[in-house]
């Protein structure tokens, strides 16, 4: 430990004029209670105590942090020590570093500053990790180099100057026809709900229950009647929700740039608040086409990486929101190389598979006929009402539709490169896998599967959301994709030609 | 990694990389048909402990259900109806499950990779490649420790790709475990 003493570094000093702010955020409720000690007391002192304790703590946080980087990219080391009363120090080995994010929230940017975190190959939970909270954008460009170093280092030095200029290619830029896909999606009815969430936990809705406004809507309704008024709220909750989808996609991906220098993959995006991820191309183990219903009706798809060291399902992943179809295409043939990967035919699973997915749809609207049938038969035809029969065949003809759907979207690919599998019809997805990439094969059946002879493929990889699976594929040609992908399975002990 | 950089090419497919590029680029060898399913069955002392382990809950249950029925014998048809289900369902998991579990599990420890079989009703069978074999971990429980067996489970990168070896005799447990450890030379590289 001698050599470490050297080399600490501390955080930008702006952060000064952050920190106060934040832990007045964080400490609301202690500041609430030293103002009102204040009031009941007379003594004001007892509020200018509190905030002068969260400024002296903001200090403190900046004055207790401090950050190295070991100069050997090979065996060196990134460290961050933090904590003012807990002291603790953070190491990360340079060589495990795979990808650099940086976020920089709306304070942070006004005062020219970003969080800076660091994620490892192995740890892709630890989001939270190591952060450095905040630098100064302008020298985010050298840490990220620096960082990054093992990616970037073989190249010749003469080249780098010119090459950090030219040599980036933009692969997608925002456009604000984008928008167009995100009323399609359900985030603002979910930013609805958990508003009304809050806002209920936080007691308010007592007292509006009884005020004037909550009464007068009341009375509104009453001269409405029940039908204009569930037409009114549903009106209104859906025009809300298109507008703080809309406005939530803005925030979120407006300005999204997605470029690539030679191994490094390069993606901001975000409006107010302005977020950066730096993704090491020799971690890229493929990319997920997403396609839910709605966006795919209208045309569009959505983009993610499947990414060692970067969690799957999270929003770490996305390299393109809902866009149209075509540009999130050419993107991952760009990332992928083989444009058959991407766009190319599948190969169907056959009938077995077509029938479960009919019996799987059509199973229960049958049922449920059946027992109205039976009720009918048993009790007259007057108890069960037309309106009954009429949404009884609305939703056999809607799942029969899905069945339709989910049959077309079945279908798997497979060279000695690429894995690529589709399915789904809500959530359709098309997920191209390195077969690299993929170590562990899982074949499982159900006594279904097993009288259907079909079987469930599961790629396991590092990568993405690890778990790749393929449903009915054919009994017989299961093991057969896994050993065209995979050389190990086809030369293994237990093959059979 | 020094000529992939060099040379200019932009749209580089994803780079292989790891302990399989050697297999990597010789052509596919002839289709495959099938599997054999791998050779080992469990310890024959595994059906007496999963059948142990299995009527465990149910005996709880009946017994819980004896208290309640000398506080309360009012719903006679609810205590006949559970005493049914528990009845067929310890008969089940202490006859019919062990046997049928000890029909399917099967594993094999190939030059390459381990296989397994595992499951009753939901069978699944797993590969995993040695070379990308992260950790070997042993465990034995309770009543493995007083049938004197153990369980192997072999992680990889993946969450999703994990092996496991249920039940196998103490000794050829710890004869697996060096064998794995031994060919997979576990900590040499990243395996993801």
């Amino acid at each position: 430990m001698t050599g470490s003493q050297t080399g600490w570094q501390r955080l930008s000093p702006r952060m000064l004029l952050v920190h106060p702010v934040h832990e007045l955020i964080r400490e609301l409720p202690l500041l609430i209670g030293g103002l009102v000690l204040g009031q009941t007391t007379g003594n004001q002192s007892w509020t200018v105590a509190v905030l002068a304790l969260t400024a002296v703590v903001g200090v403190g946080r900046w004055v207790t942090t401090s950050y190295r980087i070991d100069a050997d990219p090979e065996s060196g080391q990134v460290q961050l020590r933090a904590g003012l009363l807990h002291r603790k120090v953070l190491s990360v080995p340079r060589n495990r570093i795979r990808s650099v994010q940086t976020d920089a929230p709306l304070l942070h940017r006004l005062l020219g500053l970003a969080v800076l975190r660091v994620s490892t190959g192995q740890e892709a939970r630890a989001e939270h990790g190591f952060e450095l909270n905040a630098v100064r954008v302008d020298e985010v460009p050298r840490l990220r180099a620096i960082l990054l170093a093992e990616s970037e280092s073989p190249r010749p030095v003469e080249a780098t100057t010119t090459e950090a200029a030219a040599s980036s290619t933009v692969l997608a830029r925002w456009q604000p026809s984008w928008l167009r896909y995100a009323p399609l999606s359900l985030s603002g009815l979910l930013t609805m709900g958990a508003a009304a969430g809050l806002i209920y936990q936080t007691g308010a809705v007592g007292p509006l229950q009884h005020s004037r406004l909550a009464e007068s809507a009341l009375q509104a309704a009453q001269r409405l009647g029940i039908a204009a008024t569930v037409a009114v709220i549903a009106a209104v909750v859906l025009v809300a929700s298109v507008l703080l989808a809309v406005l939530r996609s803005l925030l979120t991906y407006g300005n999204l740039v997605l470029s690539r220098r030679a191994d490094v993959l390069h993606l901001r995006h975000g409006t107010l608040r302005l977020r950066e991820h730096t993704y090491d191309m020799s971690r890229l183990r493929g990319g997920t086409l997403r396609q839910p219903l709605l966006v795919r009706i209208f045309g569009g798809a959505g983009l993610d990486a499947v990414m060692t060291g970067v969690h799957g399902a999270a929003e770490s992943s996305v390299l393109l929101p809902p866009c149209p179809r075509a540009t999130a295409e050419s993107v991952l043939t760009g990332l992928v190389g083989d444009p058959n990967v991407v766009t190319g035919p599948l190969r169907g699973h056959g009938r077995r598979a077509a029938a479960r997915r009919w019996t799987r749809a059509l199973g229960l609207p049958v049922l449920i006929g059946v027992v109205l049938v039976v009720v009918m038969a048993l009790s007259g035809t007057s108890v069960v009402p037309l309106w009954v029969w009429a949404a009884w065949v609305a939703v056999t003809a809607w799942c029969a539709l899905l069945a339709v759907d989910r049959i077309g979207a079945l279908g798997h690919r497979v060279d000695r490169n690429w894995l690529v599998m589709r399915g789904g019809s809500w959530e359709r997805r098309r997920d191209c896998l390195a077969t690299a990439g993929i170590i562990g094969w899982n074949v499982r059946q159900s006594p279904f599967q097993r009288r259907a002879g079909v079987a469930t493929l599961v790629a396991a990889t590092a990568a993405g959301t690890k778990r790749y699976p393929l449903i009915d594929v054919p009994e017989d040609q299961a093991w057969a994709v896994a050993a065209q992908a995979s050389p190990w399975v086809a030369d293994s002990i237990w093959a059979i030609r | 990694m020094i000529s992939a950089a060099v040379s200019p090419c932009r749209f580089n497919p994803l780079r292989v990389g790891g302990i399989l590029d050697g297999v990597d680029n010789r052509e596919p060898s002839s289709a495959l048909v099938g599997m054999v399913d791998p050779a080992h069955p469990p310890s024959r002392r595994a059906p007496l402990r999963w059948a142990i382990g299995g009527v465990v809950p149910w005996l709880l249950l009946a017994a819980g259900q004896a208290i309640w029925i000398g506080f309360d014998r009012r719903l006679l048809w609810l205590h006949v109806v559970i005493a049914v289900v528990t009845v067929l369902g310890g008969s089940i998991s202490l006859a019919v499950v062990p046997l049928w579990r000890y029909r399917v599990h099967r594993w094999e420890l190939g030059p390459q990779a381990v296989y397994t079989r595992t499951g009753w009703l939901v069978q699944e069978r797993r590969i995993a490649p040695i070379s990308r074999v992260q950790t070997v971990d042993t465990y034995r429980g309770p009543l493995d420790r007083l049938f004197g067996l153990a369980n192997v489970t072999v992680t990889t990168a993946s969450s999703a790709g994990a092996v496991h070896i249920a039940a196998l005799d103490v000794a050829v447990a710890d004869q697996l475990v060096v064998q794995l450890t031994d060919i997979a030379a576990i900590g040499t590289e990243d395996a993801t």
